[in-house]
């Protein structure tokens, strides 16, 4: 048995104690703690420059965590990054895809760094589910902002990850695509996933059953309490 | 892992050849210096036995250089470098896919111009074609290695192919030496290749030992 995984930390989803993150001279998270579990969606709200996009980095493990502690599954992030980055999926702001390549060879590159095996009518299906299905065999350099992001969140439905990061998912989608979205994180987050999500738009996130924070001064406080989280 | 070396590399290649950007441009610039070259020396056959190991090699360094200039361009959009590194692979898979890609399309320009370079300078050396050919492949393996790991190096930088340049050369002079001199002892009779193919394989070992490990450390943030 892997011996950073104890039976505590294994309910977790993912576990932040004490995140302290600073560019330089400036600190721009000052001690996080937040634990995530099956099927809760937690929603990062905060003035731009607050700190969400690099608490999203951090949990992404795209930045390493220097001061503090990350677990995801039970696993210490730490040292365990190439496991954690198998059970995660990051949609920025950028949606990493390749321009000259088509949504099925998007796919189909994504899963192949991922370990998926993965048939040519499961990638279809996906495409399909996202309302990508016509777009399938053309080069994503012509599509606009919101088939990009289509294309980008159909990559949960290849790898069912069991911790989905999201930020602000939904600029560039139209009302249809909002509605889809939220449709689909609905049947993730019943199937026992977790989301952390950063959000300009509570109106849009009202959809779905989450716990909202507000992150102001490099600390994460649950908005219904209104007094910082502890771990 | 090989199938995600794999198909890093054959994104690389693929988009590439369907975007005719990096071989047509490195292709270009190879005929370019071989056509100056010949025009401005115009040597007799004797000649151009001497000068061919350097003008190959000279040659097939800055198509490299072409090369490597754009080897993170398409990696630039929309976050893609971002995506590979959140990949579930080992950074060295990511590195090794980089330098596949990159090494089959220079392998691809120097098969191609060193034919053009024995008609262009009238060089009577057919038969050692598969000896110079085996010389190059083992040069640009470490050649693309190291570059590979400058232009992930590089890649952020406002002047990077300049920078590239500057690095790169002085890093590779040793392997560059060793497989101009191996080339030469190909066309000349009992010429002492074998010491000159070690020094190449020693530093393609070394190059590829190092740069995968440096890569990871590299990406880090």
């Amino acid at each position: 048995m892997n011996p950073t995984v104890n039976d505590a930390s294994r309910r977790d989803v993912a576990n932040l104690t004490g995140v302290r993150h600073r560019y330089g001279r400036h600190q721009v998270l000052a001690g996080i703690d937040l634990t995530v579990r099956r099927g809760e969606c937690v929603v990062l709200f905060g003035a731009n420059g607050s700190g969400k996009s690099t608490l999203l980095s951090l949990l992404s493990t795209r930045y390493t965590i220097r001061e503090g502690s990350y677990h995801l599954d039970g696993l210490d992030v730490r040292h365990h990054g190439q496991e954690a980055r198998e059970r995660l999926l990051f949609v920025g702001h950028h949606t990493h895809l390749y321009g000259h390549l088509t949504s099925m060879e998007n796919l189909r590159f994504y899963g192949d760094l991922h370990g998926l095996t993965l048939s040519e009518a499961r990638l279809r299906q996906a495409l399909d589910t996202v309302g990508l299905a016509k777009a399938a065999d053309k080069p994503v350099q012509w599509f606009s902002a919101g088939m990009r992001k289509r294309l980008a969140l159909a990559r949960m439905l290849l790898s069912n990850p069991l911790l989905l990061l999201l930020d602000e998912p939904y600029s560039a989608l139209d009302s249809q695509g909002v509605h889809w979205l939220n449709a689909m994180l609905n049947d993730y987050l019943d199937q026992g996933g977790a989301v952390i999500m950063a959000s300009h738009d509570p109106e849009r996130v009202a959809a779905l059953d989450h716990r909202p924070h507000q992150l102001a001064r490099g600390i994460l406080i649950p908005i219904d309490a209104g007094e910082p989280e502890t771990a | 892992m090989l199938k995600a070396i794999y198909r890093i590399a054959w994104k690389d290649v693929a988009g590439d050849l369907r975007r005719r950007a990096t071989l047509s441009s490195m292709l270009f610039f190879a005929i370019s210096v071989l056509v100056v070259f010949q025009a401005a020396f115009e040597p007799d056959r004797k000649e151009a036995l001497r000068l061919l190991p350097g003008l190959l090699w000279a040659t097939s360094l800055f198509t490299t250089l072409v090369g490597l200039g754009r080897v993170f361009q398409a990696e630039e959009e929309d976050g893609a470098f971002e995506g590979l590194l959140l990949a579930s692979v080992p950074r060295g898979v990511i590195f090794f896919g980089k330098w596949l890609g990159n090494l089959l399309l220079t392998l691809l320009v120097e098969f191609l111009i060193l034919p053009l370079t024995m008609v262009l300078f009238n060089v009577d050396a057919w038969q050692q074609i598969p000896m110079i050919l085996a010389i190059l492949t083992l040069g640009t393996l470490g050649l693309t290695g190291l570059g590979t790991l400058l232009a992930a190096m590089t890649r952020g930088a406002r002047s990077r192919e300049t920078l590239l340049a500057l690095l790169l050369l002085p890093l590779t002079a040793p392997l560059l030496i060793s497989g101009v001199q191996a080339v030469a002892a190909t066309l000349v009779e009992d010429g002492a290749i074998s010491p000159w193919l070690k020094l190449l394989v020693i530093f393609d070992l070394v190059y590829l030992a190092i740069t995968p490990w440096a890569f990871g450390w590299l990406v880090e943030e």
